[in-house]
């Protein structure tokens, strides 16, 4: 085993809010090149864990780590590899497309020909080639969601945090954004994305369940199935109910 | 810190203002509007100001005062019979001013010009003023002044008269250093105020702190952006003030235009402070009259502070509006360096300081507890 640095990294991370324990005592480690699945209802501690993990929120207790640097503390030396997706698309609504694609290429240093090129790329990508001048608020849910992507691959980060990134989406918008994360995943970007559509699960290498700020159960989805399968008898149960079979109360002799 | 990211936030912001055109149409039109309402409201012609006038005395020269005071536009004499308590005519007759010439006027005036210099004999006019109007007993005490002056060889008559601003210079002229910190202030406060909200409830704000822009970096930014936007606000109400009001500049503009911009940086810091109290653009908005209202009603700016009830003078001394209108009158209508007019200046550069200061505080609270 070659030694290599995860690209993300939570060790015993915690984060309360007063007397509300968002995130758990959360371990766990995303290695280059996987697709790792963060699912769980509302609720479940996922926006924070990713927030700690961005550095965006300092921890209560644990550490985070993204491409080996500390977090928040040690964010400067890797803010370029990485590309962050918050839940609520975070586009400037006042700004056209093609503006807020300037705006953030602009903050990582690209050039302008650099970021009109990419500009051009990603906008053919998204199927929003016609759009570069619409502002961002008259686009339609599923176009502002395709554009809060392009935001955050612009600059062509190696580690990509989606929260939510499918949210709302239509079902054929859906599959049509995991042929984006595999696409990108394919050329070697490792992904994390939080999701609270459970058959998602499915189309990831790892997936970690949460539940009240707890990582309950993580694995390949051929994994969890086999262990849900195992606890319940029932024969190839798929990922909703393996959901509900592995988050039910622990059964005596549980998770090897 | 890169320029390039600061530009990038000065120009984010630019465009962000240049796709709405209220806002944009807000800005110009604010300063253009402000100028021209309260230039007329207040342009200084006061006129019609009614005053009694009882002239104990009845002589020629009297009478001559008489006359002079009507000339003026801004009076409308009423001549009256002695009363006993002019202070009572004042209350119940709506009078702004009691003018009363004691009987022996005329005969003190000719004895101390008779007798020289040397005599502390001299004519008095007795002038009871209604003082709620600062404005209005300017005018009457100039009015009453001049009458006085027509007199003669601008003869020794006593008349506690009290300037506000210099005599030569118009109210206009003092108005507008202050309209012009009143715009920048209101557009620079209340649009970055809701600019900062916006990020927070679209997210934006997530984004920009994982990136590589730094908080200096976010603020100096707006600094610039609405530090360009005060130049043009500036120069709309200079512009009108000219043209339509022909106020009288004597001062340099170029200190004017730092000392406005200066303004800028601290009420973009200001903007930046109370957006930390308002979680949505529905909570920011509470916050305008209390940003409006005071520099309106405290800063010096319609009224001299010193008319302000002593209670509530310590009040006028925190609202910032007070230090730009100290300083800017200083810089335009009298003339001065900004540093000759110390309280304004100092005062103008603590706010900047402080709000900066605080602001970027308030701005790692708002990124969520990064470092």
């Amino acid at each position: 085993m070659t030694e290599r640095i995860p690209v993300f990294l939570a060790e015993s991370l915690t984060k309360r809010f007063g007397s509300l324990c968002a995130v758990d005592g959360v371990s766990m480690s995303i290695e280059p090149g996987e697709i790792y699945g963060l699912v769980g209802p509302s609720g479940a501690g996922k926006t924070t864990l990713i927030r700690m993990l961005s550095g965006l929120t300092a921890p209560t207790d644990g550490a985070a780590r993204l491409l080996g640097s500390p977090m928040p503390g040690g964010r400067r030396g890797v803010e370029h590899r990485f590309g962050y997706m918050p839940q609520e698309r975070a586009v400037y609504r006042d700004l056209s497309v093609a503006e807020n694609l300037l705006f953030f290429g602009q903050i990582y240093g690209m050039s302008r020909a650099r970021i009109a090129q990419r500009t051009r790329e990603l906008l053919g990508l998204m199927r929003l080639e016609d759009r570069g001048r619409q502002r961002a608020d008259r686009l339609s849910g599923g176009e502002k969601q395709r554009l809060a992507l392009a935001c955050t691959l612009l600059h062509e980060p190696d580690a990509l945090l989606l929260d939510e990134p499918t949210i709302g989406l239509d079902p054929a918008l859906r599959r049509e954004f995991w042929d984006h994360f595999r696409e990108l995943n394919a050329r070697g970007r490792t992904i994390l994305l939080a999701t609270h559509y459970l058959y998602e699960a499915e189309w990831c290498d790892r997936v970690g369940m949460m539940q009240r700020g707890r990582l309950i159960a993580e694995g390949t989805p051929e994994h969890l199935k086999a262990e849900a399968a195992d606890r319940s008898g029932q024969e190839r149960p798929d990922m909703e109910e393996v959901f509900l079979i592995l988050t039910r109360a622990p059964v005596a002799g549980g998770a090897p | 810190m890169k320029a390039y990211r600061i530009l990038a936030v000065t120009e984010r912001v630019l465009r962000q203002l240049w796709h709405d055109k209220r806002v944009l149409a807000f800005m110009l039109v604010l300063p253009a509007v402000a100028m021209l309402l309260f230039g007329y409201s207040f342009s200084g012609d006061i006129t019609d100001i009614r005053v009694a006038f009882i002239d104990e005395d009845d002589t020629d020269l009297t009478a001559s005062i008489l006359e002079s005071l009507r000339a003026d536009d801004a009076f409308d004499v009423a001549v009256l019979q002695a009363v006993d308590d002019p202070e009572r005519l004042l209350f119940e007759s709506g009078y702004q001013a009691v003018i009363r010439i004691p009987d022996k006027f005329t005969s003190l005036y000719y004895a101390h010009f008779a007798m020289g210099v040397a005599t502390s004999a001299q004519g008095t006019i007795d002038l009871t003023l209604d003082e709620s109007d600062p404005q209005i007993a300017a005018t009457i005490k100039m009015g009453l002044a001049d009458a006085a002056m027509d007199l003669g060889e601008g003869g020794p008559v006593e008349i506690d008269t009290r300037e506000l601003y210099g005599v030569e210079v118009r109210f206009i002229d003092s108005f507008a250093p202050a309209i012009m910190g009143l715009v920048v202030a209101l557009i620079s406060t209340v649009l970055t105020l809701l600019s900062i909200v916006r990020e927070k409830v679209d997210g934006t704000f997530s984004r920009i702190w994982v990136s590589p822009v730094r908080r200096a970096e976010f603020i100096l930014g707006y600094v610039i952006a609405f530090g360009l936007i005060a130049l043009v606000q500036s120069l709309v109400v200079l512009t009108i003030g000219k043209t339509v009001f022909d106020i009288v500049i004597n001062g340099s503009i170029a200190w004017a235009f730092v000392c406005v911009i200066l303004f800028a940086v601290g009420s973009v810091g200001l903007g930046t402070l109370l957006s930390a109290l308002a979680q949505t653009e529905s909570q920011a908005i509470i916050f305008f009259p209390l940003v409006i209202l005071p520099s309106v009603l405290l800063s010096g700016m319609m009224w001299p502070v010193q008319a302000i009830p002593r209670l509530l003078r310590p009040l006028s001394y925190l609202v910032p509006l007070t230090y730009s209108n100290r300083l800017l009158r200083a810089v335009m209508v009298k003339g001065l360096a900004p540093w000759q007019e110390p309280v304004g200046f100092v005062g103008v550069l603590v706010f900047v300081v402080l709000t900066i200061l605080l602001a970027s505080g308030v701005l790692r609270q708002s990124a969520g507890e990064r470092e």
